[in-house]
């Protein structure tokens, strides 16, 4: 075994119901380098498992993410393709075979400008909790191979006391009973994840017994974490930002969206230095992927309101151009989010006459017999923004949206 | 194309102004800048239009004229779906 991951490999894993340990999960025979195609949680643990002990080079991705072109890709990569098969009998060879690289690991980014790109890392380079953590037992509600799922598989794999609830797809809307069973004290989520289960079944997720609870992989809107503190006052509640090109770069746990600005261009040994070149986030982190020295340009946009650094959204999509004014999609994100009778919000720009673009949005009101109507909701955010941020069509849809990465394109 | 009439668009444009609290005068002649609808309001009644016909409308087609009152505004959008 490599040293550092011996320490969790008596924690206690939950997966399909099934009670187990790290130790007691089945030994799969993997070639090197091996691109693991998985729709089962448990081939997935069992895949880092057998990394954590051989060092074999490996790419772990649930199957719904990879189409036929990137299977070829990876082939041609050198990767041998298994899965998504059970048995991982289904194993497609390489179309030119390479020596592997020995500790490395693939993820797939989730792609948000296109295909998803591999980022190399190492079990090393994914482990950023290495301090002495209390005993907890994580709920794992992400897709296999995702760098939130990484976060919180290194987590149990390398520390004792850190046990493992996975939550498969198809359980996601029922989590927080297989938690409440479980005594899950600790879960991450994205904060799309977090308002669907608030918005879903509140009283259930009161019956969990969080002491933890982190909020990832979007941007974090204040309404999102004043919900959740009034559900678990006693919990600590951080949100993260992370990534698989810079890593966890960010982390907050005041309860707070957006981070203190004093936080900027600060150098610290060891720590990753935040700063801002125009709009856009720049990160210069230890905990870079491979090929990623120096300071990474990061694409998302910030603005500093109240002394707070917020982090609205992608600069490619975040900034809307209304009649030659610029409106940040995620300050009126959060501005509608924080309608009481709001339980998610998306905002985009539409093409407009005179104006160009017109801020319009869409909604899902906490419960549907007592939606606000689109008048309540324009005067809401007219007591709140300029008028040209105002959306204009307000759309209301049953459901929140979600993706397979928890997220759900706000 | 599925076009809106003339009453109709009107409905859509009270609508508008009922959203920002203001209420549409019956009269045709009534001044936009005195019913403070702006360039905002318009084209938030364009995409009004636009939803209830299912099409987008041409804004390139017959250039922009003059718009001074509410008639003026009902006018271009009729002339507009018909291009």
């Amino acid at each position: 075994m490599t040293t550092g991951t011996r320490a969790g490999l008596d924690n206690r894993i939950v997966v399909g119901g099934h009670v187990s340990t790290w130790r007691e999960l089945p030994e799969p025979v993997l070639p090197s380098p091996a691109a693991v195609l998985t729709a089962r949680p448990a081939d997935a643990l069992a895949a880092a498992r057998h990394h954590a002990g051989h060092g074999t080079e490996l790419l772990l991705a649930s199957a719904g993410r990879v189409d036929q072109a990137m299977r070829d890709e990876l082939r041609e990569a050198g990767f041998t393709v298994i899965g998504p098969e059970p048995d991982g009998g289904h194993a497609a060879p390489p179309v030119r075979a390479r020596p592997a690289e020995p500790g490395r690991l693939w993820l797939l980014t989730s792609g948000s400008t296109g295909r998803p790109k591999r980022v190399g890392h190492t079990l090393e380079s994914l482990t950023t909790v290495r301090g002495v953590q209390p005993a907890r037992t994580w709920l794992c509600p992400y897709a296999p191979g995702t760098y939130a799922w990484w976060q919180v598989v290194t987590l149990s794999l390398t520390q004792p006391d850190q046990h493992l609830v996975v939550v498969d797809a198809d359980e996601l809307d029922e989590w927080p009973a297989l938690a409440a069973a479980h005594r899950v004290d600790a879960a991450s989520g994205t904060p799309t994840f977090w308002r669907r289960t608030l918005h879903r079944d509140g009283a259930a997720l009161a019956r969990v017994p969080l002491r933890q609870l982190t909020l990832g992989g979007e941007p974090v809107d204040q309404a999102v974490l004043d919900q959740l503190r009034e559900l678990f006052p006693a919990a600590r509640i951080s949100w993260i930002y992370a990534s698989s090109e810079v890593g966890a770069s960010i982390v907050v746990h005041d309860g707070r969206a957006g981070f203190p600005v004093e936080w900027l261009d600060r150098r610290m040994p060891g720590r990753p230095t935040l700063s801002v070149d125009g709009e856009e986030l720049v990160i210069t982190s230890p905990h870079h992927g491979a090929g990623l020295d120096g300071p990474v340009r990061t694409g998302d946009r910030v603005q500093v309101v109240d002394g707070r650094v917020l982090i609205t959204g992608r600069l490619d999509s975040d900034e809307i151009n209304v009649g030659g004014s610029k409106v940040s999609a995620g300050l009126v994100r959060g501005v509608l989010a924080a309608h009481p009778r709001l339980a998610w919000a998306r905002v985009t720009g539409r093409r407009a006459p005179l104006l160009g673009r017109m801020v319009v949005a869409e909604v899902v009101p906490t419960t549907s017999d007592d939606a606000p109507d689109e008048a309540e909701l324009v005067r809401w955010c007219a007591d709140r923004l300029p008028d040209h941020a105002v959306p204009r069509r307000i759309r209301l849809l049953p459901e929140i949206p979600v993706k397979e990465t928890l997220k759900s394109d706000v | 194309m599925n076009e809106l009439s003339r009453a109709h668009i009107r409905d859509l444009m009270s609508q508008v102004l009922a959203n920002q609290g203001r209420t549409l005068p019956d009269d045709d002649a009534a001044d936009l800048r005195e019913i403070g609808f702006r360039s905002l309001d318009f084209s938030e009644l364009a995409l009004r239009v636009e939803d209830a016909t299912g099409e987008e409308l041409n804004f390139d087609a017959p250039g922009l004229r003059r718009i001074a009152t509410v008639g003026d505004v009902l006018d271009f959008l009729e002339t507009l779906q018909r291009q």
